[in-house]
């Protein structure tokens, strides 16, 4: 990792891809409203006129409202795949409520003295509806409308998920890189999006009543122009696609890495780990950034190809603890340790296999696993103290900590609290290092770049050799943080590059540099 | 020209708001429905016009009935005017006027000139008020453009719901006489929902008084007045008696009465058509004479009294 530079620097160094974010973000925001309206103005106007089926639209759409983000995208998937489909139309969901609700309570407070005189003088239904109704409700459908934008400029930033685009790669990125200036990066200008269409919009909300016919015309064209964002080619054309998550697009021994030392120029999408082994299962994408010991790569048949110009460093993984817990309860690194060499690569696949492919839980696996070492014991429920164990949202982590809650529960008086599942590296290390963690298990690797952020003569020096980036990372820990790196426990999950074995036999690529040539070609 | 037949409608809550009514209006008569809130004369009003459909009975309007012309040509064809004026907001005066030239598709110069014309008559002068929004206007102008957008396609028939209802009463009776006083309506069949027992008796040619969905009694103010069908058509009129006898009866119908004395130094003369309580207004400031049948006499306030007990008694 490069040595921190200034936000504005920042910036101004990524101002095309800054750019291409905010167009796509937009554009994404847009369609999708632009789609909520077509079918929200109709259903709005519908129901106002039969007012039965309004509690069983106006509750549908409520319902969908309250689907978390992130669950809906993730429900997208099976559906539709990754990409801007799925996100479109997830975004569009969201968008529904406050454009239909907006539309019927809009319509039915049109002045009923109005809308009689409007019948008593031989106005038909359509007219009535666009001479007087619409004209009369608009203000209140475009302050749904803006709702509506409102909230897809903020949900579009999930779409980085599933490989839509938009600000969110900058904000997951910056997340999963503990780079500030990078979230900021996608956040402040997601944040100005917001405020410049709710401000847009709401200038044509407020205009004169009388003046507003225009606004009938030029309103859904701007929004045309607005969607059509979106389709916009940036993606250029190679002959096999990437698919890569934010943390890896912005690591030297990432998607940098891959240019620099291999010259490989790829467009990759910027997608989640949630969903990138079954895209490339799915021939969505072709190469992906896995992590070596995921049991999603042996379910989906993927092979990593070999690193021969070793940009990867050992990603050998330890658990980290406070010092102060450490001394705190004595007993509890020796408990911690028994864990320490126990687990290799293949076992840990075979472990990450079983929750990933054949949905085991977690604590299943990881009880097993202790059971048939022979250190599974019953708790104890101890109440000597909690020991807090975090863990990143990704399948070792899950496993991991699992396993040290059972063997504290099991073998000291300590009781445990877990929060499993924090958003990426930044966050576990930031609730460890502030007293609100006491240990998760981290990556060698993770803690030289991500962490420590090494300059780059410390890291060619030892990139090779597993055993100079842990003394390392050990060292610089306990001066810097007071945190203290136990003995590793055996698996290297380092970053890989992936693909389908069949698409790798067939064209003969059998490492990264045979890749390179490939692409060349 | 308007008749409705054995009319009844119900809400569905086993009472009929409206309960058997027939009554015929004719060609150039301003009917006034009379009533109290509830009584049934604003349901019967709105079936007319179809906003409501009848539970039982039919009505014909030109002798057509009204249910075998589409809703929306009938009501083209029937001017409406409603307490709260119900203009368009999002309309201009102008616009708001020509509401019903532009759905029976005029052309723009036809409208114009209709609007204009209806604006002057209406003396709300085009050059100030053509590009007004309603929200600019007061209570009386905005009736106003009510009646001139009811009045625009020159309908033969006119449905007045509560007109000057939401005015208030120096506003009302300045309204009122412009009204009455307006040749456009000269020709039209009015048919006009008040509770305002003076506005019934000022306007109406015939009054229909209302109670619990039927009709009390139908006919000309002063039958209603010195002919009550039955104990609620008189107590109805209790409250204003005098003032509604005196405002119904002219000078002239109580010729006869009125004593043969000598006329006074200084007076002013008043047209025998007038009615009594006009003349009573007058003789407050000075006093009166009247000529009828080629006779010249005095009006006196004792004159005026006692030609109203005289006509009760006949």
């Amino acid at each position: 990792m490069e040595p921190q530079i200034g936000f504005f620097s920042f910036i101004h160094q990524e101002s095309g891809k800054l750019l291409q974010q905010t167009i796509t973000h937009t554009g994404l925001t847009f369609i999708s409203v632009l789609l909520a309206i077509a079918i929200g103005l109709p259903l709005g106007i519908l129901i106002s006129r039969r007012q039965r089926l309004s509690g069983i639209v106006l509750g549908i759409a409520g319902v969908l409202q309250t689907i978390p983000s992130i669950a809906l995208l993730g429900f997208m998937i099976p559906l539709l795949g990754i990409g801007a489909k799925p996100a479109i139309v997830a975004l569009f969901l969201y968008a529904l409520l406050p454009i239909i609700r907006n539309t019927y309570t809009g319509i039915l407070g049109v002045d009923s003295a109005i809308t009689e005189a409007a019948t008593g003088m031989g106005m038909s239904t359509r007219q009535l509806l666009y001479k007087v109704q619409l004209p009369l409700a608009m203000p209140v459908i475009l302050a749904g409308i803006r709702t509506a934008t409102v909230i897809n400029v903020g949900v579009a930033t999930l779409a980085a998920y599933i490989a839509a685009g938009g600000l969110g790669e900058f904000i997951f990125g910056g997340i999963a890189l503990n780079n500030t200036n990078m979230i900021l990066a996608g956040a402040i200008p997601a944040a100005l999006l917001a405020i410049l269409f709710d401000w847009l919009i709401g200038l044509l909300q407020h205009m004169k009543s009388g003046r507003s016919r225009w606004r009938l015309y030029v309103f859904p064209a701007i929004i045309l122009i607005l969607s059509s964002f979106y389709l916009l080619p940036f993606e250029g054309h190679s002959k096999l696609k990437a698919g890569f998550t934010p943390e890896f697009m912005g690591r030297r021994d990432g998607n940098i890495g891959l240019k620099s030392v291999y010259g490989i120029r790829l467009q990759p999408l910027v997608i989640s780990d949630m969903i990138m082994y079954k895209a490339a299962a799915q021939k969505t994408v072709d190469i992906i950034s896995g992590s070596s010991t995921d049991g999603r790569a042996k379910a989906y048949d993927l092979v990593v190809l070999e690193d021969d110009k070793h940009i990867f460093p050992p990603y050998y993984a330890a658990p980290i603890v406070r010092e102060e817990t450490l001394s705190q309860f004595p007993e509890l690194a020796p408990t911690l340790n028994l864990l320490a060499g126990t687990i290799n690569d293949s076992i840990m696949t075979a472990l990450n296999y079983q929750v990933d492919y054949l949905k085991f839980s977690p604590e299943k696996v990881a009880a097993d696993f202790l059971h048939n070492q022979g250190l599974l014991q019953p708790a104890r429920n101890g109440n000597k103290g909690t020991i807090r164990i975090g863990c990143k949202i990704f399948g070792d982590g899950y496993i991991l900590a699992n396993m040290y809650k059972m063997l504290i529960e099991g073998h000291t008086d300590l009781a445990v609290s877990t929060k499993l599942g924090l958003g990426g590296t930044k966050i576990c290390f930031d609730a460890l290092n502030n007293n609100q963690l006491d240990l998760y298990p981290e990556y060698s690797g993770t803690g030289l770049l991500a962490i420590l952020q090494a300059p780059r003569s410390v890291t060619d020096s030892m990139i090779a050799d597993k055993n100079k980036v842990y003394d390392y990372v050990s060292r610089e820990f306990d001066s810097r943080y007071h945190i203290k790196w136990l003995p590793p426990i055996g698996f290297n999950n380092t970053y890989a590059l992936m693909m389908r074995r069949n698409q790798a036999t067939a064209l003969h690529i059998r490492s990264i540099s045979d890749l390179a040539r490939y692409l060349e070609n | 020209m308007i008749q409705l037949s054995h009319v009844s409608k119900s809400f569905g809550n086993g009472k009929n708001a409206v309960e058997d009514i027939s009554l015929e209006i004719a060609d150039g008569e301003i009917m006034v429905l009379l009533g109290t809130s509830g009584c049934g004369k604003t349901t019967t009003l709105r079936m007319i016009n179809r906003l409501l459909e009848p539970s039982a009975g039919d009505i014909f309007v030109n002798g057509k009935n009204i249910n075998a012309i589409p809703a929306t040509d009938l009501r083209k064809g029937i001017g409406y005017v409603l307490q709260f004026h119900g203009l368009f907001p999002h309309y201009t005066v102008m616009e708001n006027i020509s509401t019903v030239p532009e759905l029976l598709g005029w052309n723009k110069d036809k409208i114009k000139a209709r609007c204009m014309e209806l604006m002057e008559k209406l003396k709300l002068p085009p050059d100030t008020f053509a590009a007004e929004y309603p929200a600019a206007l007061s209570g009386g102008q905005q009736q106003r453009v009510g009646l001139a957008r009811a009045l625009a396609a020159d309908p033969p028939v006119l449905l007045m719901d509560e007109p000057f209802g939401a005015l208030d009463p120096l506003t009302r009776t300045t309204v009122r006489k412009e009204f009455k006083s307006l040749d456009e309506l000269h020709t039209k069949t009015v048919v006009l929902v008040t509770h305002d027992i003076e506005e019934a008796v000022e306007l109406g040619d015939r009054i229909c008084l209302m109670n619990e969905g039927r009709i009390q009694q139908l006919g000309a103010p002063a039958d209603l007045l010195f002919q009550p069908a039955n104990d609620f058509v008189r107590h109805f009129f209790d409250g204003q008696r005098l003032h509604l006898e005196l405002s119904t009866l002219k000078i002239k119908d109580i010729w006869a009465t009125l004593p043969d004395t000598r006329l006074p130094q200084a007076y002013q003369e008043i047209a025998a058509t007038e009615s009594c309580w006009n003349a009573l207004a007058a003789l407050s400031k000075q006093a009166l004479i009247a000529s009828w049948d080629n006779e010249v006499k005095a009006i006196t306030g004792d004159g005026i009294m006692n030609g109203l007990h005289t006509f009760k008694k006949q």
